[in-house]
């Protein structure tokens, strides 16, 4: 277990001392976190919640929960409390957590009867966002590659997509991909190489010249 | 990865940059949400309107309220609940409000893996844009830590004394500093006409590793004031002995 801060366990004091025993104490890390929620401890979860909240919600979204990621995440993050003494000791706490995320986004899906995709934006640019490029032009073309890019991710079968959102969107490992999607990681490794054929076709003939000269 | 043909490589950075340049909502702040379920304050899943981008930007302001709210109703009922701590996200760095005396880490404090190289090196070292305050130019030294996770830029001798830029990819990650701000301290302010977080005084920072354990030798008192802000891409937290005005006015000329 990675060092905490044991060497500075000043406590909190004034008059919000709790009454349970111990200092309150923020500076934990995930395991010690996971380890203070088993025993109830809801301060200690709900740092997990302000740690987790933005990678669940992304992940929500971005499976296809849309707008109703809020909900989607507040439910998962209950069931994860009420499964805590499910969680293995020492394993990492995202990728757990955001597998009870996609189970919620399916079960959503499901209710509503709706298929999964719903169309990924691209965002408005931003001043001083990419590096732009020397060329205004070459910028150009990037941006409608991209957007070819992500109108065929948005395009693909559900399984395909969902790989690729994790994998590249939300940036998880293989094994961790495994995990989120509740497959076999041979599953993600075919599906991964199956999705990435498909979008080669809409890289331009010039760019391969131009990936060799590096 | 060196057995892949060239133009797989080539897809995958042009999804991975797709991805970062998603329309994606910014979340509601679930902490208090998800408390009062588990405490079975709250019926099972809200069904609410649609969270647009506005109302997004009113939760952080209902975030804050509720950060008052809750103390006072603490301070109101001592023997009440023992939620004394808010704990909220802003732009990868998590906040811990509490009361009680700022504790002192020791001096010291290292990032883990730091390096020190030019600012052309670092922009090839991490994967999302360095912005320079360009009131101040070029940082005397340029520090990337965590594996390309974090570049700081360091001005040891400007007008203000130190300043010190932090900067990091804080609209994916999770959070990347762990922050420990007193009640009162904390108020919002536009940089660029996007949100930022005025944080006045010194605060304990640590560093949080990807797998969300805490780096101990990262532990130390900020100096000065501090002031977050993010855009899509990356997210900056500024410190040093700087005004409110003048520390936004650092932040309007990063480019």
């Amino acid at each position: 277990m990675p060092p905490l801060l044991r060497e500075n366990p000043s406590p909190v004091g004034g008059v919000f001392r709790c009454v349970c025993p111990g200092p309150v104490r923020s500076a934990i890390d995930d395991a010690e976190a996971v380890a203070r929620a088993r025993g109830g401890d809801l301060d200690a979860y709900a740092v997990l919640v302000a740690r987790y909240t933005l990678r669940a919600h992304r992940a929500a979204f971005l499976l296809g929960a849309g707008e109703d990621a809020d909900d989607v995440v507040q439910e998962a993050f209950v069931k994860a409390f009420r499964h805590l003494s499910r969680f293995r000791v020492g394993e990492p706490f995202g990728p757990w957590l955001l597998r009870i995320v996609t189970n919620e986004t399916r079960n959503l899906n499901r209710s509503r009867r709706r298929r999964a995709a719903l169309a990924l934006r691209l965002g408005a640019a931003e001043p001083d966002g990419e590096a732009s490029s020397d060329s205004p032009v070459d910028d150009v073309l990037a941006a409608e590659r991209r957007a070819g890019l992500l109108a065929t991710v948005n395009a693909l079968p559900d399984n395909e997509r969902q790989v690729l959102v994790c994998r590249y969107f939300l940036e998880l490992s293989e094994a961790e991909t495994a995990q989120v999607l509740a497959w076999p990681l041979g599953s993600v490794k075919s599906r991964t190489s199956r999705a990435l054929n498909r979008l080669r076709g809409l890289m331009v003939p010039g760019e391969q010249s131009r990936i060799s000269h590096g | 990865m060196a057995d892949q043909p060239g133009w797989q490589g080539h897809v995958e950075a042009e999804l991975r940059t797709v991805g970062r340049t998603l329309e994606v909502p910014p979340p509601g702040d679930l902490t208090e949400a998800v408390r009062q379920r588990l405490e079975g304050r709250a019926p099972s899943r809200r069904r609410g309107p649609a969270l647009s981008p506005v109302r997004g930007r009113l939760a952080w302001r209902v975030a804050l309220v509720v950060v008052v709210a809750l103390l006072a109703v603490v301070i109101a009922v001592p023997q009440g609940r023992a939620a004394i701590a808010h704990v909220f996200r802003f732009a990868g760095v998590e906040i811990h409000q509490e009361p009680g005396p700022v504790r002192h880490p020791g001096s010291n404090a290292s990032l883990p893996g730091q390096r020190t190289m030019s600012l052309e090196r670092a922009r090839h070292h991490v994967s999302f844009p360095i912005l320079v305050p360009a009131v101040f130019g070029q940082p005397r030294d340029v520090v990337v830590s965590g594996g390309g996770r974090v570049v700081s830029l360091i001005y040891p001798r400007t007008r203000y004394g130190l300043v010190r830029l932090d900067e990091f990819a804080g609209h994916l990650d999770q959070p990347v500093f762990e922050k420990f701000v007193h009640l009162g301290g904390v108020t919002e302010v536009r940089v660029n006409g996007t949100r930022g977080l005025w944080i006045k005084g010194p605060q304990e920072l640590i560093y949080i590793t990807r797998d969300g354990s805490m780096a101990a030798a990262s532990a130390r008192l900020t100096t000065g004031n501090t002031l977050i802000w993010g855009t899509r891409q990356v997210a900056v937290r500024l410190e040093g002995s700087l005004s409110r005005t003048v520390a936004v006015a650092i932040a309007d000329s990063a480019r």
